[in-house]
């Protein structure tokens, strides 16, 4: 419980109703998109820079810990409260300060949702490329919190490469500024790549600085059905191999054409081993040629290979598409959701090595991927309440995470470590590389106040 | 747990990913996840659970809820939000009544015919009079009660039970609704001049009440269930002549052809009965564009630029969203302009108006801005309470539209 008086100082920082200390409101702070929860002592949520000081400041001197959260959709666990903490909620720092067409660059609040910028830039012809599923609820902060990626990732790069500048309240009250406007790298420690993939544990972030884009002329959306998913991937290898560099290459396996299919109807074959979706970008002059050569590597696979007409079924396509994850309740209840990458072109081994570990372990595994980048989300269904089945999961995704170490891959690609992953970490880095990450914390955060518990233990 | 036993495998469907934020309008206005369709739902899990005990935070989480379906068309687990706080609202019911005294006295009311219409008329009279000596009250919660009309007599009493036409094609049962019986009378009228100029006779059955819509979506299966049993036994035994039911209120009508087959799921002797009822229902522009309109008859010289909002249950209830454009453009020498997201919540969303003003109020402003940006004259809906709550915030904002209902347009293309 926090004392009246803490309470009441902070409803005089950010006003009476954007302090939350009721069980209602804690019990809906305390989840996000895992399957863990906790809860916190109250929720915060600022509206300004000055606040965020202000309430930094009050739980220094109580000595509360803070949880920073966005919309709280993150896949790792990364927003759960932990013992004694406060939430600190950006959900309502929601302001579009500017859009610089000019220099390509926007600065927003962190609590901005990833769609409503992209619809503000798209009226101005400009766009964010870094576009995560979930970007229709998640916010920039929390896209920065996890360095997120998206479909479009395989030729325009993830969130990182799209921040310039951040402003940033350290852990003693204190704000700064890395980077900025300019597109040439800062002078001294680039900071904001610091910060960027932090999960909330080392500053919080109050404004952000992003490159745009102006809209590509031309787009094509392609695609290339298989009857099993490692002929996909074999398409996949033969693309990056072929030196083409589509802007997205996203594969779903039948599991996951079909759980979509129900709530879309995009009119996917749900008898498909696997569907890959292909979308080149640029001038339209050069759109012809890419898709013919696509369409000759994919057709020497593929039983089929089509390019979509009209601007409806690309949408439907994307719809599905981004819905994949969303879908799978569909089947069984709960799910956990795993977030191997490999080299590109271990990945038809990394495609094999999921259908081994679903074989061995007997569980139910749906395969969504961003298959350009080497990054899969191999989806494990079956249902929480279930104890037994809950161990087989953990123990299956310790495999996946494994065999991903043995192809020279990562655990994470894009959705963090926070809670959930934090066990594997040492598997991947060695000690001494993990001595390098708590000095790193300790030096921003030497009392271990900013999200404590995630990625790494002190 | 009951009712929430009930829904508690879609209770467990959410996964919780955050698709349906961006369809919760409660939840962008104000960015609060208590507000979200999400936590609407892992609070009614928790209470299903036994982990939470109902409290007046969980009620305003329940009862905040507009009830638009959004959610439900988003969600890519095929989860209803709505109707999983449609049984929260059940559940909360069962459990201690409908609290505050307010909601019950509200409901109440709506439920009685007599209480209503003395309630409508009250409010249009002396009640009027008394809100106009207060400064600075012309709106109520984002209502706008010095505009709000009313009608001076009932439609029901204006007019004769049956209305008949020299070549009757068609015999049209009439169900009025409490809104165009008591407030918005005139377009009762429109929507008879429409009909009848299309040989259709009209049936209006005196002894119809209210269809018991309000009273489900709180939770008071009884006394909606009460009102059901008299609307069908009235339309179907007392004036079984009327081929179609007919109402010009789009939440009218989801409730008679949709939720009365729900309420009465419990009832297997009744349910027979409810089911042929339940097919004889039909909304204005749905059946217009079904027996076709006489578009000879129609004739307007000024020009004038329309829009149109679709009301919640028009749109994901009914899922009647063309016949009413297509109505709308029939009119000689009107220009259709589409608004942008024509098809959200216009944030009346039944009582949550007067309960959870603050929301809905910066909901209808979003809407007001959206009809604005089109340059229209007129907003034409088909809702009695749409068109009450987009006039009055249109009047808030300034702006200059009109709001009608289809038939209101329509009939005022009739020469006499
Ligand atoms: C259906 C679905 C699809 C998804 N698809 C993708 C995908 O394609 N690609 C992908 O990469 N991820 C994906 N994710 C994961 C998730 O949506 C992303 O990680 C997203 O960026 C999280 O944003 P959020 O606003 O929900 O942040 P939250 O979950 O609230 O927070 C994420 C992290 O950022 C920190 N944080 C938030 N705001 C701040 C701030 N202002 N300052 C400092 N730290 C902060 C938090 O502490 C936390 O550690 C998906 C999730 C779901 C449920
Ligand atoms: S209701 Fe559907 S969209 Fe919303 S969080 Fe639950 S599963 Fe996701
Ligand atoms: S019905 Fe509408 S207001 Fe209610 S939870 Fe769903 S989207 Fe939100």
């Amino acid at each position: 419980m926090l004392s009246q008086a803490v309470v009441k100082r902070l409803k005089e920082i950010v006003g009476e109703r954007n302090v939350v200390t009721d069980k209602v409101g804690l019990l809906t702070y305390g989840y996000d998109g895992t399957l863990l929860s906790g809860e916190a002592l109250g929720v915060v949520s600022p509206q300004t820079t000055e606040q965020v000081v202000e309430i930094v400041k009050l739980m220094n001197e109580h000595d509360i810990k803070l949880v920073p959260r966005g919309a709280g959709t993150n896949e790792s666990g990364g927003t759960i409260p932990s013992e004694k903490s406060v939430v600190i909620s950006f959900t309502k720092m929601t302001k579009i300060h500017e859009i610089d067409t000019e220099n390509f660059v926007a600065v927003v609040e962190p609590g901005v949702i990833n769609f409503d910028l992209q619809v503000e830039l798209a009226k101005k012809n400009f766009y964010f490329p870094p576009d995560p599923s979930s970007f229709k609820a998640s916010t920039i902060g929390g896209n920065l919190g996890e360095c997120s990626g998206g479909p479009k990732c395989f030729k325009y790069g993830v969130t990182r490469d799209y921040m310039l500048g951040l402003e940033v309240v350290l852990p003693n009250g204190k704000v700064i500024q890395t980077g900025g406007r300019n597109f040439q790298s800062e002078p001294g420690y680039d900071l904001t790549r610091i910060i960027v993939g932090s999960e909330g544990i080392l500053g919080l972030v109050t404004k952000v600085f992003v490159r745009i884009l102006p809209i590509p002329r031309a787009k094509k959306t392609m695609l290339a059905l298989y009857d099993k998913v490692e002929d996909a991937s074999q398409t996949v290898a033969d693309i990056v191999a072929a030196g083409i560099i589509p802007t997205t290459l996203e594969l779903m396996d039948n599991l996951l054409i079909n759980t979509t299919e129900d709530f879309t109807h995009a009119g996917l074959p749900r008898d498909a081993g696997a569907v890959l979706i292909i979308e080149v970008d640029g001038y339209p002059e050069d759109m012809d040629g890419q898709v013919k050569t696509i369409g000759e590597i994919a057709s020497k696979i593929a039983k089929e290979f089509k390019v979509a007409q009209t601007a409806v079924e690309v949408d439907q396509i994307w719809t599905s598409r981004r819905s994949a994850f969303g879908s799978v309740a569909r089947v069984r209840p709960s799910y956990g959701v795993n977030d191997i990458t490999v080299p590109r072109s271990n990945f038809p081994k990394a495609i094999e090595g999921v259908l081994k570990v679903a074989k061995d372990f007997g569980v139910t595994i749906g395969v969504v991927a961003h298959a350009g980048d080497g990054n899969l989300h191999p989806l494990i269904l079956f249902d929480q309440r279930n104890k037994e089945e809950t161990e087989t999961v953990h123990a299956a995704e310790q495999a996946l995470c494994m065999m991903a170490l043995d192809l020279d891959g990562t655990i994470s690609g894009e959705h963090g470590i926070g809670l959930v992953k934090k066990k594997y970490l040492d598997k991947e880095f060695t000690p001494a590389a993990m001595e390098a990450f708590r000095k790193i914390k300790r030096s921003f955060d030497p009392s271990n106040r900013f999200n404590p518990g995630k990625i790494i233990d002190l | 747990m009951g009712v929430l036993a009930d829904v508690y495998e879609m209770l467990n469907t959410c996964n919780k990913c955050g698709g349906c934020h961006t369809a919760c309008k409660t939840y962008k206005l104000t960015g609060s996840e208590e507000m979200s369709t999400r936590g609407r739902i892992q609070l009614i899990k928790a209470v299903a659970d036994g982990k939470l005990e109902p409290n007046q935070e969980y009620e305003d989480a329940i009862m905040s809820c507009l009830l638009c379906g959004e959610c439900a068309v988003t969600c890519p687990n095929g989860v209803h939000g709505n109707e999983l706080v449609m049984a929260a609202r059940r559940d909360l019911k069962l459990r201690k009544g409908i609290k505050p005294f307010v909601k019950s006295f509200a409901l109440n009311t709506l439920a009685s015919p007599k209480r209503l219409g003395m309630g409508f008329r009250l409010f249009g009279g002396m009640g009027k009079s008394v809100l106009n000596k207060i400064d600075g009250l012309d709106y109520f919660r984002g209502i706008d009660i010095r505009n709000f009309p009313t009608a001076k007599k009932p439609f029901l009493e204006q007019v004769p039970q049956k209305i008949t036409v020299q070549h009757p094609k068609h015999k049209v049962g009439f169900y009025v609704g409490c809104f165009l019986n008591h407030s918005l009378d005139q377009t009762a009228h429109s929507v008879v001049k429409v009909l009848t100029k299309n040989d259709c006779e009209v049936i209006i059955p005196k002894d119809q009440v209210c269809c018991g819509l309000p009273q489900y979506c709180y939770g008071d299966f009884e006394t909606a269930k009460r009102n059901a049993r008299k609307t069908i036994d009235t339309f179907l035994d007392k004036y079984s002549d009327a081929e179609v039911v007919l109402s010009a209120c789009g939440s009218c009508v989801a409730m008679l052809r949709h939720d009365y087959l729900k309420l009465f799921a419990d009832e297997p002797s009744y349910l027979p009965k409810v089911k042929s009822f339940c097919e004889k229902v039909v909304e204005f522009s749905e059946y217009m564009a079904k027996i076709g309109v006489d578009q000879s008859k129609l004739h307007n010289s000024t020009p004038l630029t329309v829009t149109y909002h679709d009301p919640c249950h028009m749109v994901r209830g009914l899922k009647v969203t063309t016949q009413p454009r297509q109505l709308l453009q029939m009119v000689p020498r009107v220009e259709y302009k589409e608004m942008f997201e024509a098809n959200r919540c216009c944030g009346a969303a039944g009582l949550i108006q007067a309960f959870y003003h603050e929301v809905s109020t910066d909901i209808t402003d979003q809407k007001t801005q959206n009809i604005k940006d089109t340059n229209a004259d007129l907003v034409a809906t088909s809702c009695p309470a749409c068109m009450l709550r987009l006039q009055g915030g249109i009047n808030k904002a300034g702006q200059k539209q009109k709001v009608m209902h289809v038939a209101d347009v329509m009939a005022n293309a009739y020469e006499d």
